[in-house]
């Protein structure tokens, strides 16, 4: 039972790396911005090659995966800030309705996993193993030293998160221009950087996140289309609400083991499908409540 | 020969499909990511019906529009009134549990490995037939109150209320209009391949053919069936690899998002060219 | 001309009682009253962010009041669904022009009697004699309200090719195209020029005189004000500063201070 909740808990903090990724963009440009999920594909196998390519042999264990991840954070950056110039930018000058970046958010999802594919072909490649297989006891139960890691190098990079969002000038300009565009620009304030920070921000994330990914999942293009746990984590939390978006996470993590274990991971995706709709049946606006209201 | 003959047959069911999403999309607004599930639902229901009771086509393919449009009435009730978003992200969600439902229950529907043994009653001759059937009927219905209530509210919802518009009652009806329509491209597909997989209904489908209604241009039915003409049975026909061909079709999209968000044929309609000639005749008159 | 379309034969009472709004903590609108007899013409003026456009919002339905009572005719509406609202007799335009780019002009003003089209899906997908005869009907009473605001002949245009003056008739005219017994006009004049906004003022009245309906109206241009309104309702900070009629109301010193002082 506690073993369960606690790899729940960890497949939640991976979910909650994509979610926050989400909602962090969804704050500045209210829109769902599927092209994460390209963002962290496309870092998962980032990581996997500079793992063969540079760092095998070099370095083992912890500092390699220090090594990956960072290395796909900043990959996951550069992509997502390329991603922002390439699909985005124009539409903001044009001032576009909202559909226009959610079309071309999906675009480039499905871009990146096809160049992927094109490149890397759809076989799946399993990624390195960091950690020995072996379990930690404590409070008398097992737990994996995987989702151990797993669990706490999220927290770290949520944590960093936080911190740059409320602590620094750039997470204050970050803040000031999700509540209101306009004014941030009046009092100096220059979206397009903020929004390119923001979506590096987002890309860091969704590189760690994609490795997490690849080292549960094994490698292939369509990793990334796990970005709707995020999407769905968000929906359960409230969409563009941070501590929400973990929270939700969270609990989806904790919900799908739970599933796993009660009906198998065949029918998962049914249950979680329904428990999705009687959620958004029963408490639309999330559970941290902010509903984003067309302006009148 | 038989090979372009299948080419033209399956090009015409994904036309129809894409009028699903064309009303979904162009008329409404809303992104359904599980609008291929509508087709797996209309396929596997009129394929079972015939497979265990051997019921007459005619009524199968009735069955089969129902069952897509009842399953459209469940996935639409709870989400409509909600913000664009959840659609996309409820519908997707449908896709991956219609999917799931149909590889667990192996001895129902065959499982991962398909559903076999269906009978061939759909060939080119009536799938043309339906194409422009179903052409007339949401033609009909966008140039409806219908229709323009739908594209009222596409652009704007707040004052499509405050001209006393149902909002929420229209973007359902529309909604599960095009789940019926979708839901016979389904029944025609599975008469036509004899063989059904879950894998088929992929959300990637669903994204395909929203790629083909934004190339075409949201505002334009006849844009969205040239363009499904076009970026469906032409790289069969060049035979292209299916990762190059969605790779160029990303870059069509992002180049018409960036550069003529109204896609290539803006808001014109081929009806307009009977209609211009009809004004002038009239003035003539 | 033999018109169809009819005046309506209630022109409508509004009152409005102790409508109060806050948006997280700060009162937009504080107890606000104001009425509209029967075929009165009334004007709301305020400093900018005084809370016009949300007693606006709030009378149509678009957010639910905290607390106060909006009546038509005696008929409580608050609370009720921004379409009901609609339905039940409330037109409105907006401050900034709000049409529906994807129809045509002819479209636009159609939408006004869908909601109540004499047809079913069925007869609409087969396009049947009973919808044909339905939407032509449509057709030529919207033709007549374009031609009341003086958009004739530009029927199958883009409401968004239009020039700003005329985007503003086009939803003047499909405000009117709902039959509304009150119409609720979101400074109707802004943007226009002086010589727009004296044809404007003649139009009001030319409206107002045919159809008889009572109208509300939020404007800063104090022309259109002194030459339309019959009574005037000051607001300001989501309070009632003063009321009454509009040469009572501009020598009021509190509203010259809070107001009219700003401008002049």
């Amino acid at each position: 039972m506690l073993q369960n909740i606690f790899f729940g808990l960890s497949l939640g903090a991976v979910y909650s790396l994509i979610a926050v990724g989400f909602a962090l963009v969804f704050n500045i440009l209210k829109f769902s911005n599927f092209s994460h999920g390209g963002v962290m594909s496309f870092t998962a196998y980032a990581g996997y090659l500079a793992y063969i390519w540079i760092f095998d042999g070099k370095v083992t264990g912890v500092a390699m995966f220090v090594a990956v991840v960072l290395t796909a954070a900043v990959v996951g950056s550069l992509t997502a800030v390329g991603i922002e110039r390439v699909g985005f930018r124009r539409l903001r000058s044009n001032q576009a309705p909202v559909i226009y970046y959610f079309i071309s958010s999906i675009t480039l999802g499905i871009l990146l996993e096809n160049i992927i594919t094109i490149f890397a072909s759809s076989n799946f490649y399993s990624y390195p193993v960091f950690f020995s297989s072996k379990n930690v006891d404590l409070l008398g139960t097992s737990f994996s030293v995987a989702d151990f890691v797993t669990l706490l190098f999220s927290t770290a990079a949520l944590g960093a998160l936080l911190f740059v969002l409320y602590r620094t000038k750039l997470g204050l300009a970050v803040r000031t221009v999700s509540f209101d565009v306009n004014t941030a620009t009046l009092m100096g304030i220059d979206p397009n950087r903020v929004v390119m920070a923001t979506f590096a921000l987002s890309g860091a994330l969704g590189g760690i996140s994609g490795v997490f990914l690849g080292m549960n999942y094994s490698l292939y293009p369509q990793l990334g289309q796990l970005v709707v746990k995020g999407f769905i984590a968000s929906v359960i939390g409230g969409l563009g609400s941070i501590t929400g978006a973990v929270i939700g996470a969270l609990l989806l993590g904790i919900i799908e083991v739970g599933l796993i274990g009660l009906v198998g991971s065949g029918w998962m995706p049914a249950c979680v499908f329904v428990i999705m709709l009687v959620f958004l049946l029963v408490r639309p606006r999330g559970i941290a409540g902010v509903i984003v209201q067309e302006k009148a | 020969m038989d090979y372009i003959y299948s080419i033209l047959t399956l090009t015409g069911i994904t036309m129809i499909g894409v009028m699903g999403t064309y009303m979904v999309t162009g008329l409404t607004g809303q992104f359904s990511f599980g609008q291929a599930a509508f087709m797996a639902v209309g396929g596997y229901v009129s394929a079972m019906l015939t497979l265990r009771f051997n019921l007459p086509f005619p009524v199968v393919v009735l069955a089969g529009s129902v069952a897509a449009t009842l399953t459209g009435l469940l996935v639409g009730m709870p989400t409509i009134r909600l913000r664009r978003d959840y659609i996309s992200l409820v519908t997707f969600g449908f896709g991956e549990a219609i999917i799931s439902v149909l590889n667990n229950s192996a001895q129902l529907t065959g499982g991962a490995e398909g559903l076999v043994g269906i009978p061939k009653r759909v060939d080119l001759p009536l799938v043309a037939v339906s194409v422009v059937c179903c052409l007339f009927l949401v033609a009909c219905y966008k140039n409806s109150k219908f229709g323009r209530q739908s594209l009222a509210l596409r652009t704007d919802e707040l004052a499509a209320r405050s001209m006393g518009i149902d909002v929420n009652r229209m973007k359902l009806v529309t909604f599960l209009f095009a789940s019926a329509i979708t839901g016979y491209a389904g029944v025609l597909y599975a008469f036509y391949s004899q063989y059904l997989e879950p894998g088929y209904y992929n959300w990637t489908v669903s994204a395909e053919w929203l790629i083909i209604v934004f190339v075409g241009g949201i505002n334009s039915l006849t844009g969205a069936m040239v363009s499904a003409v076009i970026l469906t049975g032409l790289p069969e026909l060049l035979r292209f690899a299916s990762a190059w061909r969605i790779l160029i079709y990303c870059i069509i999209v992002l180049l018409i998002i960036n550069y003529r968000p109204n896609g290539i044929f803006g808001d014109w309609e081929i009806s307009r060219l009977w209609k211009r000639r009809k004004a002038v005749q009239g003035g003539r008159a | 001309m033999n018109s169809s379309i009819a005046t309506p034969s209630t022109c409508g009472l509004l009152e409005v009682s102790g409508l109060s709004k806050s948006f997280g903590g700060v009162k937009a609108v504080d107890g606000f009253s104001f009425d509209a007899k029967p075929g009165e013409i009334v004007g709301i003026i305020g400093p900018n962010g005084a809370g016009k456009t949300t007693v606006f919002n709030l009378v149509t339905g678009v957010y639910t009041p905290d607390s106060g009572s909006v009546r038509l005719d005696g008929v409580e509406l608050s609370g009720w669904r921004q379409d009901v609202i609609a339905r039940e007799g409330i037109g409105r335009t907006f401050q900034n022009i709000r049409l529906f780019k994807g129809l045509s002009v002819l479209e636009n003003v159609m939408t006004a009697s869908d909601p109540y089209a004499p047809y079913n899906f069925l007869s609409a997908i087969l396009s049947m004699p009973a919808k044909r005869a339905a939407d032509r009907q449509a057709t030529g009473q919207a033709r007549e309200y374009l031609d009341l605001v003086g958009l004739g002949g530009m029927e199958e245009a883009r409401p968004e090719s239009l020039p700003y003056g005329l985007q503003r008739k086009l939803e003047l005219a499909r405000a009117l195209a709902i039959r509304p017994k009150v119409i609720l006009l979101d400074e109707p004049a802004a943007g226009l020029n002086p010589s727009e906004v004296r044809e404007f003022i003649d139009l009001v009245r030319r409206l107002h005189e045919r159809f008889n309906f009572t109208i509300v109206f939020i404007e800063h241009r104090m022309e259109v004000v002194m030459n339309l309104s019959h009574k005037l309702f000051v607001l300001s900070f989501g309070k009632l500063l003063a009321s009454g009629e509009p040469e009572v109301v501009r020598r009021n010193p509190a509203v010259i201070e809070a107001y009219i002082g700003d401008e002049e």
